[in-house]
């Protein structure tokens, strides 16, 4: 299967932060930083990190995890990953 | 495993060794988790409700015994689908949120084959659905020969669960 590009990656992984936040996608832009968003903490973060490895099927490295922001980063160590 | 949801499905090792005592799914071994399965259209279930016997913090269950179903659920699986035992060699887990001492909740795991080994997932919710913790595994198949090495099993326990094992792979293979 041919590597998924960063546009294909985007729109699922908003589309998960989205649900696991409970927000409607439109609220979230790429480089909107995730812990600032009212309501949201880093075991939110990490249910969507989880939610994303089970999509993919892939596992995300801690340290990575941990240091990511945005939507945007999190594409970033996925598409590294894939 | 078969596409069914929710019937019980029974591990060779109680019907092929009568000194099996695992920690994790044995119904002999009384401090022991004494976890039984499921069948489910992804791959094995299991049910499971802990009393402060595998506390961690008061009221909360320890992630090392929660670590312990999603191996137990995943190696399982292995041996019912796959007919053959298996050595967990890499496990990794992510911990959501606590499970509570007393509450009831469902362990669901996934194998596809990796090569050489086999790598299992599986997730854990509540009663609502909600994910607390998922976990992956890899798994190192064994040959009879070498099970039976590092179990220490007589000819006659070789043979019982070598039968055990080809009857589950009939059972419930893909």
């Amino acid at each position: 299967m041919p590597a998924l590009t960063r546009d294909e990656i985007l729109p699922t992984v908003t589309e998960i932060v989205a649900k696991v936040f409970g927000l409607p996608t439109q609220e979230l832009s790429p480089e909107l930083d995730l812990r600032q968003i009212e309501g949201v903490d880093s075991v939110k973060v990490l249910r969507a990190v989880a939610t994303i490895e089970q999509r993919y099927d892939i596992e995300l490295e801690d340290e990575d995890v941990f240091k990511l922001k945005s939507i945007d980063d999190l594409a970033t160590v996925i598409e590294k990953t894939l | 495993m078969t596409a069914t949801y929710g019937q019980a499905v029974e591990v060779p090792w109680a019907s092929a060794l009568a000194d099996y005592r695992c920690f994790g799914c044995s119904p002999h071994n009384p401090h022991g988790l004494q976890l039984t399965f499921l069948t489910h259209p992804d791959g094995l279930e299991s049910r499971f409700c802990l009393d402060r016997t595998f506390e961690s913090y008061p009221g909360v269950v320890h992630g090392g015994v929660i670590s312990t179903v999603c191996d137990e659920t995943m190696g399982n699986l292995i041996v019912l689908q796959e007919g053959r035992s298996a050595f967990t060699v890499g496990l990794r887990l992510r911990f959501l949120s606590p499970l509570a001492i007393g509450q009831q909740y469902r362990c669901v795991a996934k194998l596809r084959a990796d090569g050489d080994l086999y790598h299992g997932s599986c997730e854990v919710v509540d009663d609502a659905g909600v994910l607390l913790v998922t976990a992956t595994g890899m798994y190192q198949p064994v040959d009879m020969e070498r099970a039976r090495e590092h179990m220490h099993l007589t000819d006659q326990e070789s043979e019982s669960l070598r039968r055990s094992l080809s009857q589950s792979t009939q059972q419930n293979g893909a």
